[in-house]
């Protein structure tokens, strides 16, 4: 993941003074927690955090909060230093992809027997729930999550004789031809996709019922080049030839998919939900969203399910932390975090009216293995479909490498 | 060091031995001992031991002997990767010193404020940050909209949609130019000025006596700039040996795998990225030696070229 990539730089400099000058954790007052939040946090719903405080502090009265803000680029590189200097918060925000990596360090506190404690844990989501558990202990409370959905002009759709939202995969393809032959200049996408972007295209593995990796027996094996895999990894290629005039080997990055559509350059474009920010003044008003369908009919295809998890690092004050974690992730919390756009935390609290909603019902999650982010780091799975796209390998031959690949750094120790 | 000492002593006037100098020198010796000995030494004990995510946080390494060394030297991704960057290195350094003499010379021979305009068009390439150099030739090499495309497009020298990115040669190639770019200025200025030493007489003595330019270039010209030729490419292979902003920015960390890893990039990415950082210490010691063992040449000939002249 990038995000680690960039805050590790940080680290560079941090830790040889850290590691050096730190002789101990330094001691923690037991009248004062800290949290580290997403910024997300600060501009998307500082209501409920301070509700979260005000409830926190009535259990704790004489306690203060004191609530730092992150960025996702940097905080695992400040994360890493705090470790060496032993001064970590007592409540980190962590994204789900990156927990299994700190889990499996023992970086952080096992909240097994204070479960009951939070509210919904017997409901939590599937996926988000899995990326704060390991070896069968509860290091990760899940906090929201985010899940991809199709982003479409509705006016393009229309004018291209489209009705309504295509229920296959099949459809979607024949929809996309209708558009690019109403709208085809050269540069213009019907369904822009990043050839690289791998959320994307790992949704159409799990959709025909393939994986990335499994463990059998304590060893991981890449499923890549399973049947189904390739099932999937085909219908992905066949899908970005007839749809995506993106490069086959840039990632969803440079340029962003949004920005990509802002320009006028795409019918539509897969990702999170919360792409409606940025399509262009021009097209707010013609813009809506559906989920994006399966091969199999009437069916949603599984979507990555982003999120966010919060943990209590090791040498934390844990009842105290466990607390404002309670407190934070209660159901009135929850509901506010609904309210401003996020997909809750509970299958009990979700809303299907809401096509955001829907898709987190289906949704896949990376291989819960504690070098699962070395892979990414590696861009094994990018590099394997621009193979793919370009031709250069066949689709057998790039998913046995990136197999390969795959088992070499998962099993490395 | 040695011998550069025993020739220029007998010169001097013999002097008492006395503690003196090293005092003088003491507190310079401590800094650097201080500053630079004690990261290496921790540098170098991290690197014979397993010291990863886990270790950091009981702030305690795991001694594993050579283990780390035996494990990156049987890796066939650092052996392409050294490789790799030493051609890279070899054709950077190469471009830059060939290109920047060239220019050197031509700015001899041009007017004054052609001279002027074109230094002053170097020096603004010096002043660019690395980061915003990075972002321009990123914009103007674009796959949707870059304007390079644009116009190469229009003049049927590429396809339409051609993307400079999509193979390790091609994407290494851009780097290649953003580098080249950046490092000519302080070529081009350190030769125009040793230009300056050449004596006029010997090259009017040398024409008179029919010497063609190339002529005149190999046996007048070239003898006088070569120590500076020497410092000049021994940076250059210094710099470009451990690049790291350049390719890790313009390839972009997301298209950054085994088939396009440079040293500076490949040590970041296992060390810290993966956080690995005995493996990350070995591999940075391993390049150490290399570019040590690169310049071992470079300063024997520079010593070398200082007590012949």
């Amino acid at each position: 993941m990038k995000a680690r990539i960039i805050g590790a730089a940080l680290l560079v400099a941090v830790l040889a003074v850290a590691a050096s000058t730190a002789t101990g954790a330094t001691k923690r007052s037991a009248a004062s927690v800290t949290v580290w939040l997403q910024v997300d946090a600060q501009s998307g719903w500082p209501g409920v955090v301070a509700a979260a405080n005000a409830a926190f502090q009535k259990q704790h009265p004489g306690v203060t909060v004191n609530v730092q803000y992150q960025n996702w680029g940097t905080h695992l590189g400040k994360f890493d230093a705090t470790l060496a200097g032993g001064n970590s918060p007592d409540v980190i925000e962590m994204g789900n992809t990156e927990m299994t990596k700190y889990m499996a360090a023992g970086a952080f506190q096992d909240l097994s027997s204070l479960k009951s404690q939070f509210d919904n844990s017997g409901t939590w989501l599937a996926g988000l729930a899995a990326s704060g558990r390991y070896n069968g202990k509860l290091y990760g409370v899940p906090y929201y999550a985010g899940s991809r959905v199709v982003t479409y002009r509705t006016d393009q759709y229309r004018q291209a004789g489209i009705k309504g939202a295509p229920t296959s995969l099949a459809q979607f393809t024949t929809d996309a031809a209708k558009l690019a032959k109403k709208f085809g200049k050269s540069g213009y996408s019907p369904v822009y996709i990043a050839g690289t972007d791998w959320y994307v295209a790992m949704g159409f593995v799990y959709d025909f019922g393939g994986k990335i990796a499994t463990q059998i027996s304590g060893k991981w094996k890449g499923m890549l080049s399973s049947p189904k895999s390739i099932a999937g990894l085909t219908a992905y290629k066949n899908f970005f030839l007839a749809a995506s005039k993106a490069s086959k080997t840039t990632d969803e990055n440079r340029p962003t998919p949004y920005s990509v559509y802002a320009d006028g350059n795409a019918g539509s474009i897969v990702g999170p939900g919360w792409f409606t920010c940025c399509v262009g003044d021009a097209y707010k008003t013609s813009t809506a969203q559906f989920v994006m369908p399966s091969h199999t009919s009437g069916q949603a295809m599984p979507g990555f399910l982003g999120g966010s998890d919060l943990a209590v690092p090791v040498g934390a004050n844990k009842q105290l932390g466990a607390d404002w974690i309670a407190a934070f992730t209660s159901t009135s919390s929850e509901k506010a975090l609904q309210a401003a756009g996020n997909i809750p935390n509970a299958t009990n609290l979700l809303n299907t009216a809401k096509v955001g909603e829907r898709a987190a019902l289906r949704s896949w999650f990376v291989p819960a293995a504690k070098n699962w982010v070395n892979v990414e780091n590696g861009n094994i799975l990018r590099t394997m479909l621009s193979q793919i796209l370009t031709g250069k390998l066949s689709v057998k031959q790039a998913a046995a490498t990136a197999d390969s690949n795959i088992e070499y750094t998962l099993n490395a120790s | 060091m040695g011998a550069a000492e025993r020739t220029s002593l007998p010169s001097r006037r013999r002097r008492r031995p006395t503690l003196a100098p090293y005092g003088l020198i003491l507190p310079v010796a401590a800094a650097i001992g201080l500053l630079l000995g004690y990261p290496i030494y921790k540098l170098v004990r991290i690197s014979f031991e397993r010291y990863g995510l886990f270790e950091l946080i009981r702030h305690r390494g795991h001694w594993i002997g050579l283990d780390n060394y035996r494990s990156v030297l049987g890796d066939h991704v650092f052996w392409d990767t050294v490789v790799r960057t030493i051609v890279f290195t070899v054709a950077n350094v190469g471009l830059t010193i060939v290109l920047g003499t060239l220019i050197a010379l031509l700015l001899v021979r041009i007017s004054a404020w052609v001279r002027v305009t074109l230094l002053t068009g170097l020096v603004l390439v010096w002043a660019m940050p690395v980061v915003v150099a990075v972002q321009v030739f990123y914009w103007m090499t674009n796959f949707e909209n870059g304007v390079l495309n644009y116009l190469l497009a229009r003049m049927h020298v590429v396809g339409e949609g051609h993307d400079w990115y999509a193979t390790p040669l091609s994407s290494l190639g851009m780097v290649t130019l953003l580098i080249v770019w950046g490092a000519l200025p302080f070529v081009v200025v350190s030769v125009y000025a040793g230009l300056a030493q050449v004596p006029h007489e010997l090259v009017e003595a040398a024409q008179i006596d029919g010497a063609g330019p190339l002529r005149i270039f190999r046996d007048v010209t070239f003898p006088v700039l070569k120590p500076i030729l020497l410092i000049l490419t021994s940076l250059s292979i210094i710099w470009d040996f451990g690049v790291f902003a350049q390719p890790y920015l313009l390839i972009g960390s997301s298209h950054l795998d085994a088939t396009n890893y440079l040293m500076g990039v490949y040590v970041f990415i296992k060390g810290y990225a993966d956080h690995d950082f005995g493996r990350g210490a070995a591999i940075s010691l391993l390049m150490l030696l290399m570019v040590a063992a690169m310049s071992v040449v470079y300063v024997r000939q520079m010593i070398k070229a200082s007590s012949v002249r």
